[in-house]
C-alpha cells in the first residue's frame, strides 16, 4: 500500500500545532480572566491587619472584579501596606474618597478586597493614590463575640436553674404552676359557660326568628313598630304638656299676688289658714259630740235602734 | 608485601558500580547535548520518532485524560457538596489537572509505553551489534538513534500533556454539566480564574523535563544493554522504573521551584 511521502510530517505538524493551540488558548483565557494584557494603575491602602490577604487576590467594586492585589508589605511599625493593580477602564468609577475593606469570596472563599463608596463630587483615582479603609471584623472577633454570647447564655441558664428571675421562678416554683393550672381550669370553666351562653343566645335568636312571637313581631312586624312609635310620640306629647303645666304652676307659685302664690308665700295667710283649720277641727269635734247626743234623744232613738238591728241581721 | 596488592574495588562492587553508572549517565547526557548541537540534525528521523512516540500515543493519552477528568470530578463532588461548595468543582479540577495531573499522568503513561519501547528497541540493536554496524557504516549511531528519540520525546510529551489536560477538563465539564447544568463558558471561566501563568509554564516545563527524562533514560538503558536478549528485557524494565522514579523526583523539585517563584 503506497502512502504519501509526507504523511508523517503532516500528521506530526498537526499534532504539534494542536498542542500549541491548547497552550495559546490557555494563555489567552488566563490572560483575559486576569486582565494580564490590559493597562493598569497602581493604588494602595494601609491596614492594621490584612487577615491572610495574599498577592493575586481579587479586588471587587460593586461586585465586579476590577483588579488584583499586587504586593503586600509592612508599613511603619506594625501596619501593612497593600498595593493594588486596578484596571485602567475601571478607574473612572472609583473616586478618591472611596474606601477599601477586606472581605471573603463566599462564606469560606478566598480573601478579597472590596472598594466601596465614594462621591461623584470627588475626582477619580490616579496612579499612586492611597485610599482609606475600614477596620474589618476578623474571624477572631466574631469568635470572641460568640464566646461572649455563650458566657451570657451560661449565666442565664445558671440563673434559670437556680430559680432566679421571673422565668426561673416560673420554671422552678410549683405554686406558680398550680396557680396557672387553676387559672387554666377557670378559663376552661369560663369557656364552658360561654358555650352554654352561646347556646342560650342561639336558642334566643332562634325563638326571635320564630314567627308570631312578640320578639319576632317587635323585630319584624312593621305595624307593631308603628304602634310603638305612635305610643312613644303620645308619651312625648304628654311629657311636653306636663312640662308646660309644671312651668305654668311654677309661674303661678312664683307670683305672690295669685291665690296659690299667696297661700305659698304669705305667712299671715298661712297662719290664718292654720287657725281656720284648727277652728274647723274644734267645730267638727263639737258637732260630733252633738250628733252623738242627738242619737240618744228620745225623738230619734227609735230610728237608730232600728238601723242597728238591721245591720246586725245582715 | 601486603600493601602492594591493588584493591579490586574502591568501596565495594555494588557501590562502585552505582557510581560508575552515575558517571556513565552523566557522560551520556553531556554527549547528547554535544551531539544535539552539531549538524546533521536528522530532521526526518526526528519527525518519524515524533510520529511513533507522540501521534501513536495520542489516543491512549486522550482516553486516559478524559477518564481522569470524569473520575476526579466525580470523586471530589461528595466532599465539596458536604459544604455546599460544588460550584468550586471547576476550580478544583482545573488546578489539579493543570498544575499536576495532566503532565504527570502523561509522563507516567509515556514512561511505560515509550520508555520501554525505546529501551527494548535500542537494547536489541545493541545486543545484535546493529549499533556497531552503524558506526562501521560511518553513521553516528548516537546522533541517529539517541538524539532523535530524546528530542522527539522532549517535544511530543509536552504536547501530549496539553492534549491530556484539555481532554481531562472536557471530561470534567461533562460530569459537572450533567450534575450542575453549568455552561461551558462558566466552567472554563471558573476553572481558569484560579490558574496563573506560573501554573501553565511550570506544567509546561515539567512536561519538557519528563519528556527529556523518558527519552534519555530509555536511550541510556537500551544503549548500554548487555548480555543478549535477557539484557534487552532488563533494559526495557529499568528504563520504565528509572524514568518513573526520576519523574516523581522532578515533580517534587519543580513544584517546589514553582512555589518559590509564585510566592517570591
Amino acid at each position: 500500500m503506497n502512502e504519501p511521502k509526507n504523511k508523517r510530517p503532516v500528521i506530526v505538524g498537526l499534532f504539534i500545532l494542536t498542542g500549541i493551540f491548547f497552550l495559546i488558548g490557555g494563555i489567552l483565557i488566563i490572560g483575559n480572566l486576569h486582565s494580564t494584557f490590559s493597562k493598569k494603575i497602581s493604588i494602595s491602602t494601609v491596614f492594621d491587619n490584612v487577615n491572610g490577604l495574599q498577592p493575586g487576590n481579587n479586588i471587587w467594586f460593586s461586585g465586579v472584579k476590577i483588579g488584583t492585589v499586587k504586593k503586600i508589605e509592612f508599613f511603619g511599625m506594625s501596619q501593612v501596606k497593600v498595593i493594588m493593580n486596578i484596571n485602567n477602564e475601571s478607574k473612572q468609577y472609583i473616586r478618591k474618597d472611596a474606601k477599601v475593606k477586606i472581605s471573603t469570596d463566599g462564606l469560606i472563599g478566598n480573601k478579597i478586597l472590596v472598594i466601596y463608596g465614594g462621591t461623584f463630587s470627588s475626582p477619580e483615582i490616579e496612579e499612586g493614590d492611597t485610599l482609606l479603609n475600614e477596620k474589618i471584623l476578623s474571624t477572631e472577633d466574631i469568635l470572641n463575640t460568640f464566646q461572649q454570647n455563650n458566657l451570657n447564655v451560661l449565666a442565664l441558664t445558671k440563673k434559670l436553674a437556680a430559680g432566679e428571675g421571673t422565668i426561673g421562678k416560673l420554671l422552678n416554683n410549683d405554686s406558680i404552676y398550680y396557680n396557672i393550672s387553676e387559672t387554666i381550669k377557670s378559663l376552661q370553666k369560663a369557656s364552658e359557660n360561654a358555650q352554654v351562653l352561646l347556646a342560650s343566645l342561639s336558642n334566643f335568636s332562634e325563638k326571635m326568628n320564630t314567627k308570631g312571637t312578640l320578639a319576632n313581631d317587635l323585630v319584624t312586624d312593621t305595624s307593631v313598630f308603628y304602634s310603638l312609635k305612635t305610643s312613644v310620640l303620645n308619651f312625648q306629647r304628654i311629657s311636653d304638656s306636663a312640662t308646660v303645666f309644671v312651668n305654668n304652676l311654677k309661674i303661678a307659685t312664683d307670683n305672690t299676688k295669685s291665690p296659690v302664690g299667696i297661700l305659698l308665700h304669705d305667712e299671715q295667710t298661712g297662719t290664718d289658714l292654720k287657725t281656720t283649720i284648727s277652728n274647723l277641727k274644734t267645730s267638727s269635734e263639737k258637732l260630733d259630740k252633738d250628733l252623738e247626743a242627738l242619737q240618744h234623744n228620745f225623738l230619734l232613738r227609735r230610728y237608730f235602734n232600728k238601723e242597728a238591728k238591721k245591720n246586725k241581721k245582715q | 608485601m601486603i600493601n602492594s596488592i591493588p584493591r579490586k574495588y574502591l568501596f565495594s562492587k555494588g557501590v562502585d558500580q552505582y557510581f560508575t553508572e552515575v558517571y556513565l549517565a552523566y557522560k551520556f547526557v553531556v554527549r547528547f547535548f554535544k551531539e544535539a548541537s552539531r549538524p546533521p540534525f536528522h530532521l526526518r528521523e526526528i519527525i518519524n520518532q515524533c510520529f511513533e512516540i507522540g501521534v501513536k500515543s495520542l489516543p491512549l493519552i486522550t482516553l486516559t485524560g478524559f477518564i481522569i477528568g470524569i473520575v476526579f470530578t466525580q470523586q471530589s463532588r461528595p466532599s465539596l457538596s458536604e459544604f455546599g461548595a460544588t460550584s468550586w468543582l471547576p476550580s478544583l479540577v482545573s488546578i489539579a489537572i493543570v498544575r499536576a495531573l495532566g503532565a504527570l499522568v502523561t509522563a507516567l503513561i509515556c514512561a511505560g509505553k515509550v520508555g520501554s519501547s525505546i529501551g527494548a528497541e535500542l537494547g536489541s540493536m545493541k545486543v545484535t551489534e546493529q549499533i556497531e554496524a552503524m558506526e562501521v557504516s560511518a553513521i553516528n549511531p548516537f546522533k541517529y538513534l539517541v538524539v532523535t528519540r530524546v528530542i522527539a520525546t522532549t517535544i511530543t510529551i509536552p504536547v501530549l500533556g496539553l492534549c491530556c489536560g484539555f481532554v481531562a477538563l472536557l471530561g470534567s465539564y461533562l460530569n459537572v454539566h450533567s450534575f450542575e447544568s453549568t455552561s461551558i463558558v462558566s466552567f472554563f471561566n471558573n476553572g481558569f480564574s484560579t490558574i496563573t501563568f506560573i501554573d501553565i509554564f511550570s506544567s509546561l516545563f515539567k512536561s519538557l523535563a519528563y519528556g527529556f527524562t523518558i527519552g534519555i533514560v530509555g536511550c541510556y538503558k537500551g544503549y548500554h544493554a548487555v548480555k543478549g536478549t535477557r539484557g534487552v528485557g532488563r533494559a526495557a524494565n529499568q528504563a520504565v522504573v528509572l524514568a518513573m522514579f526520576l519523574i516523581f523526583i522532578e515533580e517534587v523539585v519543580i513544584v517546589q521551584m514553582a512555589n518559590w517563584i509564585r510566592y517570591y
